[in-house]
């Protein structure tokens, strides 16, 4: 058997814990499982325990008479003289201060730290005793327990950073709204120097072309660093970059690639660009550019070392990379808005334009009106160049500002510059295809000016865009319409040009029609001058006066005439008659019965007879339309007068200030279907001092009126003006009769016999 | 808007139409700091004491992280403070940063201040080629963990207690650590602010009698220091004193107020 087992602790063994309980206090202070030192007010070690020396790698000796506080790290140094000397100082005591002591070999031993300072009777501190208990476990939980604190603070802040923007860019109506909103909240959170929007205009993901960047809005960057940043790499550098957040460091890489942009950023004190894509649905619109460096806005000095490199942690890049993207869908929304916008102005300027065009006048008046109407609404600038038969014509150029007309005026001058091989609109009328500058360059400007004036003329407009659209009909060029916008403008989309060709096609209709409408009237006018007679001759014993007046609509000739004809015997042959219609045909057709009846008259044939004739050989004759005619056969001497009718207003006969209506019988019109048997002729005797008054329907014919009341007040006003001077009696009928707006040609022929 | 006094907690004390002497606590802790020297003044001053807007007893609800993102939101406070209460002539006494808010102060309101006071001043802690401020940058990144790891001990349990009593200072007395217990996001900035100013051109054009105390071996603010801050006010007095540390009003009591008399009998 062995000895026997018991729970009490055995006799050698309870001896020696006796010994350990005997407390040995030299051993407890110096072996206790916590640092003990003494200081002191100063911070003098003048007594320090083993445990402490153990922790801390340095010997008794080393740390008698060394400053506690030079056994700290340095942020420790300055919150031990920040914090705890005062508290000691103050409340004699200090608790639970998170303290981190210098091991000799350089590492760090976190500890808790207490304190009680020891005053002599006047209160003045004579010793501190401290007590250190490693703290290492529980410190690394406390920053592990901060650090994830802090985290869902800064994922917090986050949040709100990106829902303050979205509300933002709720509210964003443009693309400067935008632009604000996302230069200034990225700003702020990256607590950058400067930030910049620059969008892509044109199709950033064509490889064919270069894309122009457009810087909307920049705050605290300089003009210069914009520049380079847009040239580095042939303007591709920050879209390259733009695949995902990057930075552009100044290192000796970019000295070495991009030594402009590199000294741009030197110059600013920029150490760091970082640049943010902006895009919506894969389509990249753009780059958020951000300028970090040495120094926070607020003017403090920055924790990273001039030149080091600060990694953006993941957190920052995805905020970053959510901004860009909410920037770029705000985008396209104000994009489709403003487009919406300016659809609606272009069908509000169509239907303008079309009302402006089916009031006009004219076609100078016309483009005048309307190039005003265009700069009031789509464009800066707007020019209408016309061909004419003389050659090239600039009858409108107008600028939207009233103090730049003057630059128009002058380019007016030049019309189109034929020398100017690049000109848009000589280009789009010799190729008869609209020509499109989106974005203007100094090559293109080159191109399009001619050198001196003119080109300084268009530089002084500031033009970033310009569409000229040529005017035709069936192949026949009349013109060009060219507008631009100038730098305030966003430049001229699709759509705008879209709505261009529109309006030129309605404009070359205008055109057109009022340059046939031009072009027949003057027409007209030569053959009715060619038509009617010049003058009625010089008759012995008659006084005649003649008069033609168009109607106020349509053409300026018609058919109806008048004619005096001496004729053998010294009689006279008279006519007045009136071709159906109102057109060149009419007037035609009247010239052509004129030849026909002045053939027939040389066999001096009765009015009856004449009429006969003329209905007989209508058909023969070729003579398209039907005419209304009255003859008459006068002999001066005797004053004997036979007149015919054929469907014709009787004329009037005025005698002694009574006028009457001739009874002459009408036959049908001239080309109907001739009526049976001869033509009924009056005969009669026009007495000395008498007038007779052949006139056409014109003269009684009215809106308002039916023509037996204008037939009546025919014959009072003749008989209140007729007088030996028919030519006076022409006037008053007219001065009375004749209404501002006729719808008829007036012929009148008034003879007095004296 | 709240007075100046109950928002900076302006103690007031001494002859009320003495010279006025306004004491300016610096980071860490409030007025309690200068408990062992204002009272000095009071037989011939009037002293003045307050506690910065975020420190001690000031309202807290008046800390706005913009206004107080640079030391110009302090300085302002301290020349409304010496408007609110008709000060002229001040003794503007500045401990640490505030010997900065105090130059900042005078230069917003020169003709409120007749003296200088700069107790262990610094215009710039961090090193800046050949100047040395004594501080590198790692140095203050360690500060601000350091404020990290005591901040913990914080709990916003307590300061209701602490900020709800102020009729009852000894309650307040009671709670370990309460004068320099500050709400740890306005520790941290007002750190940063602190450690991370450049305020060495305001040295420039000071035009009033100026004195520099300077402590021996004084870890956040080198004699190196101090010597600058004389050197770019002219006419000014550097008082290099026994005293050790940073905080000779409570470390040297005597010494300092000493100083502080010899320079205003002067």
């Amino acid at each position: 058997m062995t000895g026997p087992h018991s729970d009490e602790p055995g006799g050698e063994v309870a001896e020696h814990l006796g010994r350990l309980l005997e407390d040995d206090p030299a051993d407890l202070y110096e072996n206790a499982p916590m640092g003990y030192l003494s200081t002191l007010p100063d911070g003098r070690i003048v007594k320090v325990n083993r445990t402490f020396c153990a922790w801390t790698g340095r010997l008794p000796a080393d740390l008698l008479d060394t400053r506690f506080q030079d056994l700290l790290t340095a942020g420790g140094r300055v919150f031990h003289e920040t914090h705890m000397v005062p508290l000691l100082r103050m409340q004699g005591a200090v608790r639970e201060i998170a303290i981190d002591l210098q091991r000799i070999d350089g590492s760090v031993l976190p500890c808790l730290l207490n304190a009680v300072e020891l005053r002599d009777d006047t209160g003045r501190p004579v010793l501190v005793r401290a007590t250190l208990f490693e703290a290492t476990a529980r410190r690394r939980y406390e920053r592990e327990l901060l650090a994830a604190q802090r985290l869902a603070e800064e994922s917090e802040a986050r949040s709100r950073t990106v829902q303050k923007v979205v509300f933002d860019l709720a509210a964003a109506t443009s693309e400067e709204d935008v632009a604000v909103v996302i230069v200034q909240r990225s700003r702020e959170v990256m607590k950058a120097r400067g930030a910049a929007l620059v969008l892509v205009d044109g199709e950033a993901d064509d490889p064919q072309a270069l894309p122009v960047l457009r810087p909307v809005r920049s705050e605290g960057l300089s003009r210069e660093l914009l520049r380079r940043l847009r040239g580095a790499a042939g303007s591709r550098l920050a879209l390259e970059l733009a695949q995902g957040v990057r930075s552009i460091l100044l290192d000796a890489r970019l000295r070495g690639d991009q030594p402009e942009l590199a000294a741009a950023m030197g110059e600013a004190g920029i150490d760091e660009l970082v640049v943010v894509p902006v895009s919506a649905d894969s389509k990249r619109l753009g780059v958020l550019v951000m300028a970090l460096g040495d120094g926070s806005p607020e003017g403090l000095i920055s924790l990273h070392e001039p030149g080091a490199r600060r990694v953006m942690p993941p957190s920052e890049v995805d905020l970053l990379y959510t901004l860009g993207r909410q920037a770029g869908q705000a985008l396209e929304r104000v994009r489709l808005h403003e487009e919406m916008v300016r659809a609606g102005e272009r069908s509000t300027f169509l239907l303008e334009a079309a009302r402006l065009m089916a009031g006009a006048a004219d076609v100078e008046e016309t483009v005048e009106r309307l190039a005003e109407l265009a700069v009031s609404r789509l464009a800066d600038v707007c020019i209408i160049d016309l061909v004419t038969e003389h050659g090239m014509h600039r009858p409108a150029a107008r600028h939207r500002d009233p103090g730049r007309q003057h630059l128009v005026d002058r380019l007016r001058a030049y019309r189109l510059p034929v020398q100017a091989g690049g000109h848009p609109g000589l280009l789009a009328l010799r190729e008869g295809r609209t020509q499109w500058v989106r974005e203007f360059d100094e090559q293109r400007l080159t191109a399009m000016t001619l050198e001196g004036i003119h080109r300084e003329t268009v530089r002084k407009l500031c033009l970033r865009s310009v569409v000229s659209v040529p005017m035709a009909i069936e192949g026949r060029r009349l013109g060009v319409l060219s507008f631009g916008a100038d730098k305030h403008r966003q430049p001229f989309s699709a759509a705008d040009v879209e709505m261009a060709e529109q309006l030129a096609l309605q404009l070359s209709q205008v055109v057109d029609k009022a340059q046939r409408f031009e072009f027949e009237e003057r027409t007209s006018h030569t053959l009715q001058d060619s038509l009617l007679p010049p003058a009625p001759p010089q008759l012995p014993g008659l006084r005649t006066a003649v008069r033609y007046v168009a109607a106020t609509q349509g053409v300026d000739v018609g058919g109806d005439f008048y004619d005096v004809v001496r004729l053998e015997h010294g009689l006279v042959g008279l006519s007045v008659g009136d071709v159906v219609g109102h057109d060149i045909t009419a007037a035609a057709i009247m010239g052509q019965l004129r030849s026909v009846y002045r053939s027939q008259m040389v066999d001096q044939l009765t009015p009856g007879v004449l009429i006969d004739r003329l209905q007989g050989g209508w058909e023969l004759f070729g003579l398209q339309r039907m005419a209304t005619a009255l003859f008459g056969l006068l002999d001066p001497a005797s004053g004997e007068l036979r007149l015919a009718s054929a469907g014709h207003l009787p004329p009037v006969l005025c005698v002694g200030g009574t006028a009457q209506f001739l009874p002459v019988r009408p036959t049908r019109m001239l080309g109907a279907p001739p009526a049976e048997g001869p033509t009924a002729e009056w005969v009669g005797v026009l007495p000395v001092g008498a007038t007779l008054l052949l006139f056409t329907d014109g003269l009684v014919e009215s809106r308002e009126a039916d023509i037996d009341a204008g037939l009546d007040r025919l014959l009072e006003v003749v008989g209140r003006s007729c007088s030996s001077d028919p030519d006076e009696l022409c006037d008053r009928l007219l001065g009375e009769l004749a209404g501002e707006h006729r719808a008829d040609d007036i012929a009148l022929l008034a003879l007095t016999r004296v | 808007m709240a007075s100046v006094s109950v928002r900076n907690r302006v103690n007031q004390s001494g002859v009320l139409s003495g010279r006025p002497m306004l004491f300016a606590h610096g980071f860490g802790c409030d007025q309690t700091m200068w408990r062992l020297v204002a009272p000095e003044f009071e037989a011939d001053h009037r002293v003045v004491l307050f506690d910065h807007v975020g420190s001690g007893q000031s309202d807290l609800s008046a800390y706005d992280f913009q206004k107080y993102a640079s030391l110009s939101g302090y300085a302002s406070d301290i020349v409304e403070i010496c408007e609110e209460l008709g000060l002229r002539d001040v003794v503007l006494v500045g401990h640490s940063v505030s010997a900065m808010i105090g130059v900042l102060a005078y230069h917003r309101a020169p003709e409120l201040f007749g003296a200088l006071v700069m107790v262990g001043p610094n215009p710039r802690y961090v090193d800046d080629g050949d100047y040395v401020g004594g501080f590198s940058r790692t140095d203050i990144a360690g500060l601000l963990d350091a404020l990290d790891a005591n901040h913990l001990g914080w709990s916003t349990q307590m300061a209701p207690v602490i900020m709800g009593n102020p009729d009852h200072p000894e309650l307040a007395e009671e709670l370990t650590n309460s004068f320099c217990r500050t709400r740890p996001d306005i520790a941290q900035q007002f750190a940063r602010v602190t450690f991370l100013s450049d305020n060495r051109a305001d040295l420039d054009g000071i035009d009033i009698p100026t004195l520099v105390l300077q402590c021996s071996m004084d870890a956040i603010a080198p004699d190196s220091v101090g010597e600058f801050v004389h050197r770019r006010i002219p006419g000014s007095v550097l008082v290099q004193m026994a005293a050790t540390g940073h905080v000779p009003q409570l470390s040297a009591p005597e010494e300092t107020k000493a100083a502080i008399r010899a320079f205003l009998a002067r």
